[in-house]
């Protein structure tokens, strides 16, 4: 039965990794089937990428995320429904439960259609805010759409995003224009499992059409500028991951292919097709994944890798070999500029921190590594590997040594250090005083006889 | 000072023509008869003894020192016939083993009542590490790192022991190995402490035989020794800790410095510092005879009994001695450098110093000898106050540890030293602890003492010492009444056999021979007194059968009750192994309690090998030992900062405690909870303890005053501080306790109060495991949440409630920067 | 604590070093210790009487065997301070090394201090179980009880 199992996890596994290293389930939840019509483009780039899709309604009873306890779709995207609820099983408490499954989900939001309570939740407890009453429009009167909205300004054209900050890989600069219609916006918290991928323009703000058509007290006012983010990523502990786009607009085909412009720019195409298959494949671990394939650590000139037990003092070398997963194939992973791979030491509190540095590169793995003196203290201490960063798998590796201290032969003797040999030739003297002065008593001892007589 | 020095030296001069032990008097020929008449007298007998003896002896010349014990014991031999001397010594033996018996079985209690299992705390430890060195051999457990306990510190363990106890227990398996005698390691370490017990009988009998002639003495002695509650309290059956071997080790090391004292003899000053050297291997407690062997010494010399046998005798045990000790790594140079060690070294220049004088005295006249002792004593003294002074505050010398600190002041370890105090063997003694674990040996002990007064020889001098100091020593901590009780056990014999040998004579003393006697004594000149004044003796002798009679009676009705008494208090108080709780049933069967050991199975059969166990110090030896799990802290106690951090986990907020827990790769919090069993030894009682020693390294984060009520009681109920609410171990203790009971009657049965229906919330640790009766009750740790939310959040998400809304109506919001 | 076991040793060391060297040059051994005492008149016709007494009732009593012990005595005092000078002069590195070799000196000597003993006539009613061949003996096997642990200890 085991056997059976490993099997056909063996073979499921071969199958996939073809597309992404996390399976190839994906369920699409939409308001209704039919709709999925307008994402044509989206999922028919998502279909060729080896995904096998399955849409359903939050209204349907089969939507099932957990079949006996074991995952049944490997990705979630949530396209918005109205509905005020997903329903009993999408709840908040199984989505949740499906990012901790390791399941990946793709959020769109819109501000046509208000997002559902539970969607709200998980959010919510990811730290990600959405306007209240769950319906918010992103206006910008500066870099709207003149083309399809020169009214309502609620289409913005965005610039293709840029890094956070530096030091980190860009997986989704599509060198291009943006565009964005009708979204929602939404703030972070400052949690760093979250991270923006695209953040409103300074000049844009989130108001409700509804109760604030006319004027938006800046005390009731959402958010504005850089804090509205409208598409951001999250990646939780385990590496699975949750994008949210703000719009859903932006995947359907009609904003695909509808061209856009600035109002004091011309018109163009917009990069949302790329925009979207990088938004997908980075939330269904295409790209931005990482992998370590091996780690060993050795006493210099000693051939046996990974001891348990090193002597305080001694030199060791580590090395760490490190993939990245880029659309269909693991390649050697490059660090970005300005950032490093460090090598922690530690016990408590970290006794070393080293750069690692590449020593060799092969097709699909780059090896790190490094070597240093172990500290002068015993105890029981961790090679760490703690390497997270936006956007890419999470690396904590910990590999555990005890680090003993010198055993009573490893001292040196005291006749190699100089310091003692006065004292060596001290016992040296009296041993031999000693023999000397026995020898002589017991010849001098007939003699002593023979006086003690007289 | 000068004039001190005079007098005792006018002694000392007199000291060689003067026969100073009756052993003497046996074999030098031309000594003088007074002495021994006097001896011969005080015992009760005739003269007709001392013509039997002499004649035996004298031609033999100089018998070796076997023999003169031999003879020492039999000298007042009663005269008839069947009463030879291989009778005697095969009756003296079989005695001996008897008493080993009775010493060993009445030690196997514990193993009748329970079963043949490793008791309390430390011995676990030990017993652990006897399975490594029988595992690994003897090197690899001289440099054996353990990284199971202390983490993440690791323990050098190999350095940090006294190796004695396990290489004996691995010496005796190999070398019934050798003898195709398989056992079991476990076997050997439960019954090692009783055989052992055996031997200590053995060795108090050879002790009590250098003090006193009656050959009663050391056999009664060896009984007391071996059935004495004092001593079976730390020798039971499974018992397997360092004074099981070190109290034989004590009491013979005493023996041999006797005997090397009486003879003056290199080989025996040797053995007694090879003895001595096992003895350092194998228990702390060895600064008992590094004190007490120089301050006999001391008050020897200060007596104006300095000897050329005291010089050998003394010398040779501390240079050998001191050598030898420093063998051993965990004692390493502690000889020279700390002050428990100085007052041998001090004594052993003196020595130097007084021999040297001594040589000189006999060199040259008095009044140039007056100059020349003072200009010598005056530099010496000075020399070696002014060194002593000046490499201690220059730090080559480490002043008295803590420890020793609290043998003099007690109250000092409660204020400074929490750690130490906190232990319960190291609170002073109660009163009712002497009768109970001496019974009438602790009257007979002052009578035995006074008995030594009599008759003041050296060796008198040092039972004199020792009891002074064994008796403060105990009534300062209770686990020293361990080294009170060998002297006890001596003293006792001396006084319960003299007072035996008096009443049981069978002829009673003819009133005109002693008159005659008497007559005679006051006819000689006065003899140089040996003893105190006024202790001459009057001849002594009863006259009447029937006071014999009353009196051996109610001799033997003490030592029944003694027997019984001590057999009472072996099987119902020292035989529990504390692992397993033994309780009555209503009908009145036995019912055990195995809680312990049901969590320390769990813990090795459903966690991983290297899960990491948090719990206070007392329980890490047992969860290395039983479970096989690393601890953080255990009895050790080598490390307070590493159990301060421990304490502030257990008694701060859950907030406070997770990341250390986090940051010490807790996996596992194992609690001792006795509410539900009336368990009054559980971690609640022990918690303010935890509090003391974690505000002695974090005064500003714990605080020892927040855990009582305004009104100054520590209070468990409903009443309790928020402090202690709050507290890790309260809520670890208290953790659903409540669905126990139907509301209005949760009650604790250790603190006897009501608890409130409503439990503590654990929102970072979730219950793993609870035992039987509760005593024990593990908690896993939580990882950190998957998504970043903290975990309070996570608990209130899981019930259902929903996050408050952050975005409206607040002031602030906080503001994201990358 | 090394130096006050010295300081005890070293009024120890006068008579037999002081003797031995007189044995070669008596002549010289009055003057040596006068200058010491040159401050109080009384004083140094004291200290020149009492060593006078000290060299002549060792020259007169002393048998040739305890001599023999004597220059051994000597020659150990002379092993033990050079080894005491050289620590304070140039530090006790291997602290271990130190006393170990000071320790075999220094224990050497009390034991062949109570071989002397144990030898000398005038205290034979003091050990009345000791004859001299026995003390040899009980000498040779402390000693090398001493030698082992020194040796092991110095490593």
């Amino acid at each position: 039965m085991r056997s059976f199992l490993s099997t056909a996890i063996f073979v499921f596994a071969a199958a996939v990794s073809a597309v992404s290293t996390a399976g190839n389930r994906l369920l699409v939840v939409l308001d209704d089937v039919a709709e999925k019509d307008n994402y044509k483009q989206f999922f028919g780039d998502l279909r060729e990428r080896g995904y096998q899709i399955t849409y359903d309604t939050p209204r349907s009873e089969h939507v099932k995320l957990f079949h006996l306890g074991e995952r049944t779709y490997d990705h979630l995207v949530l396209l918005p429904a109205k509905v005020k609820a997903l329903g009993p099983n999408l709840t908040p408490n199984i989505l949740v439960d499906f990012v901790n499954a390791d399941g990946n989900i793709l959020v769109a939001l819109s501000s046509t259609t208000p997002a559902s309570s539970s969607l709200t939740s998980l959010l919510s407890e990811i730290d990600i805010a959405l306007p209240a009453e769950r319906t918010g429009t992103v206006v910008d009167h500066f870099n709207y759409d003149t083309v399809s909205a020169p009214e309502t300004h609620d289409v913005l054209v965005l610039d293709a995003p840029t890094s956070v900050r530096p030091g980190l890989k860009n997986y989704f600069d599509v060198s291009g224009v943006l565009s964005f219609p009708h979204g929602a916006g939404h703030t972070l918290g400052a949690g760093a499992l979250l991270t923006p991928v695209i953040r409103a323009p300074s000049t844009a703000y989130s108001y409700n059409p509804k109760e604030q058509a006319e004027v938006v007290d800046p005390e009731d006012l959402f958010a504005a500028g850089k804090q509205l983010a409208l598409v951001s990523v999250f990646q939780a502990r385990n590496s699975a991951r949750v994008a949210v786009v703000g719009s859903a607009g932006m995947l359907q085909d009609k904003w695909l292919d509808a061209k856009v412009s600035r109002p004091d720019g011309k018109k163009v195409k917009p990069e949302n097709r790329e925009f979207a298959k990088r938004i997908s494949g980075w939330a269904f671990q295409e790209i931005g994944v990482l992998r370590v394939n091996n780690i060993e650590h050795q006493l210099k000139g000693d051939n046996e890798t990974n001891p348990e037990i090193y002597r305080i003092k001694t030199d060791v070398s580590y090395s760490i070999s490190v993939s990245e997963y880029s659309w269909n194939a693991w390649e050697p992973y490059n660090l970005p500029a300005n950032d490093a791979l460090q090598l922690e030491f530690s016990m408590l509190s970290p006794f070393h921190r080293l750069d690692l540095k590449p020593l060799s590169v092969s097709d699909s793995a780059t090896v790190y590594g490094t070597a240093f003196t172990l500290p002068d203290q015993h105890g029981i201490f961790n090679f760490k590997v703690n390497y997270k960063r936006p956007f890419l798998t999470y690396v904590e590796e910990k590999n555990t040594v005890s680090v003993r201290h010198i055993a009573h032969d490893e001292w040196p003797r005291s006749y190699v250090i100089s310091g003692a040999w006065p004292w060596i030739s001290g016992i040296g003297a009296t041993v031999t005083g000693f023999v000397g002065f026995c020898a002589i008593w017991m010849y001098s001892k007939p003699v002593e006889g023979k006086t003690k007589r007289k | 000072m000068s004039v001190q020095w005079q007098r005792a030296t006018l002694i000392v001069k007199d000291a060689p023509h003067r026969p100073r032990s009756v052993d003497q008097a046996h074999y030098v020929p031309q000594a003088p008869s007074c002495p021994q008449l006097r001896v011969w007298r005080f015992r009760g007998h005739s003269r007709r003894i001392k013509i039997k003896v002499s004649p035996l002896h004298q031609p033999s010349g100089q018998p070796s020192p076997v023999v003169v014990a031999n003879m020492t014991t039999e000298a007042p031999t009663r005269p008839e016939g069947v009463n030879t001397k291989s009778t005697r010594t095969l009756l003296r033996v079989v005695i001996l083993l008897f008493i080993a018996g009775a010493a060993i079985s009445s030690r196997l209690f514990s193993v009748i009542r329970f079963e043949s299992i490793i008791h309390e705390f430390d011995p676990w430890f030990n017993f652990r590490a006897t399975k490594y060195l029988v595992a690994n051999g003897f090197y690899k457990f001289w440099d054996w790192f353990d990284d199971r306990t202390w983490h993440p510190l690791g323990r050098v363990t190999g350095g940090t022991l006294y190796p004695g106890l396990m290489v004996t227990s691995g010496a005796i398996y190999h070398a019934l190995k050798a003898l195709t005698i398989p056992i079991d390691i476990r076997n050997i370490c439960v019954l090692l402490a009783p055989a052992f017990s055996g031997l200590t009988a053995y060795a108090a009998y050879l002790l009590t035989n250098e003090m006193t002639t009656s050959p009663s003495a050391g056999l009664l002695a060896a009984v007391f020794m071996g059935i004495s509650p004092g001593y079976i309290s730390r020798s039971v059956a499974g018992s397997y800790d360092n004074e099981a071997i070190a109290i034989f080790l004590l009491v013979f090391t005493f023996y041999l410095w006797i005997k090397a004292l009486k003879l003056g003899s290199m080989l025996w000053g040797a053995l007694c510092a090879l003895f001595y050297g096992y003895m350092v291997a194998s228990w702390g407690g060895y600064a008992f005879i590094t004190c007490l062997l120089p301050l006999h010494a001391f008050v020897l010399i200060c007596m104006g009994r300095y000897s050329t046998r005291l010089y050998v005798s003394y010398t040779t045990w501390y240079a050998l001695g001191t050598i030898a000790s420093m063998q051993i790594p965990f004692v390493g140079f502690l000889p020279v450098k700390t002050s428990e060690h100085m007052p041998a070294l001090g004594i052993f220049g003196f020595l130097q110093l007084i021999a040297f004088i001594e040589y000189v005295r006999s060199a040259i006249p008095s009044r140039q000898f007056q100059t020349f002792l003072v200009t010598i004593l005056v530099a010496t003294f000075g020399v070696g106050l002014i060194g002593l002074v000046g490499l201690t505050s220059l730090g080559y010398i480490a002043p008295w540890s803590g420890r020793f600190y609290s043998l003099w002041d007690t109250g000092y370890a409660k204020i400074h030293i929490p750690i130490i105090a906190s232990v319960s063997e190291h609170q002073p003694t109660a009163w009712p602890a002497f009768f109970f674990d001496l019974n009438f040996l602790i009257w007979l002990f002052p009578a035995g003492v006074y008995m030594c007064f009599q008759d003041l020889r050296d060796e008198h001098v040092f039972i004199v010492v020792y009891a002074l100091f064994g008796s403060y020593f105990a009534g300062v901590m209770v686990r020293l009444m361990l080294t009170l009780t060998p002297i006890v056990c001596v003293a006792a014999a001396i006084a319960l056999s003299s007072m035996l040998d008096t009443y049981l004579s069978a002829k009673s003393p003819d009133p005109k021979e002693v008159e005659l006697a008497a007559e005679a004594a006051s006819k000689k000149p006065p003899k140089p007194s040996t003893g105190l004044r006024g202790s001459e003796k009057p001849t002594i002798g009863i006259f009447h059968v029937s006071s014999k009679f009353v009196v051996v009676a109610s001799v033997v009705v003490y030592l029944v009750m003694f027997v019984t008494h001590c057999t009472w208090v072996t099987s119902n108080a020292y035989s529990s192994p504390s692992v397993v709780l033994a309780s009555r049933m209503p009908d009145g069967s036995q019912h055990i309690i195995d809680d312990y050991r049901e969590a320390y199975q769990w813990l090795r059969q459903n966690t991983k090998k290297d899960a990491k166990i948090m719990s206070w110090w007392d329980y890490g030896y047992q969860i290395g030992g039983m479970a096989d799990r690393p601890t953080l802290v255990d009895n050790n106690t080598w490390n307070n900062t590493h159990i301060a951090t421990v304490g502030k986990a257990m008694s701060s907020r859950e907030e406070v405690s997770y990341p250390i827990m986090r940051q010490h790769e807790v996996d596992y919090v194992l609690v001792v909870f006795g509410a539900l069993l009336g368990y009054s030894g559980d971690d609640i009682n022990k918690f303010l303890w935890m509090v003391r020693i974690a505000e002695g390294i974090w005064p500003d984060e714990v605080k020892e005053r927040d855990f009582f009520t305004a009104r100054g009681e520590y209070r468990v109920d409903g009443e309790a501080t928020e402090t202690m609410k709050n507290s890790l171990m309260y809520k670890m203790s208290y953790y659903n306790y409540h669905s126990l009971f139907p509301p209005g009657q949760v009650s604790d049965r250790v603190r006897g109060v009501r608890l409130p229906d409503q439990g503590p919330v654990l929102h970072t640790l979730e219950e793993a495991f609870t035992s039987e009766n509760w005593i024990i009750r593990i908690y896993k740790v939580k990882d950190l949440d998957n998504v970043g939310r903290d975990h309070a959040a996570v608990a209130a998400f899981e019930k259902g409630q929903k996050k408050k809304k952050a975005s409206k109506k607040r002031g602030a919001r906080v503001l994201r920067v990358d | 604590m090394a130096p006050k076991k010295n300081a005890r040793d070293r009024p120890t060391t006068p008579t037999p070093a002081v003797a031995a060297a007189q044995d070669a040059a008596p002549a010289a051994s009055s003057p040596a210790p006068a200058p010491a005492a040159k401050t109080s008149t009384k004083g140094r016709a004291n200290w020149d009487e009492v060593m006078l007494n000290i060299y002549q009732y060792y020259m007169k009593e002393t048998p040739q065997r305890t001599k023999l012990i004597d220059v051994f005595l000597s020659f150990l005092v002379v092993v033990a301070a050079l080894q005491f000078l050289y620590c304070v002069l140039a530090g006790n590195y291997p602290f271990n090394a130190f006393l170990s070799g000071f320790c075999a000196t220094v224990g050497q000597f009390v034991l062949t201090v109570s071989l002397r003993i144990q030898t000398t006539a005038v205290n034979k009613s003091d050990f009345p179980s000791v004859s001299p061949e026995r003390a040899f003996a009980d000498f040779v096997v402390c000693s090398l009880i001493l030698h082992f642990f020194c040796v092991n200890f110095i490593n």
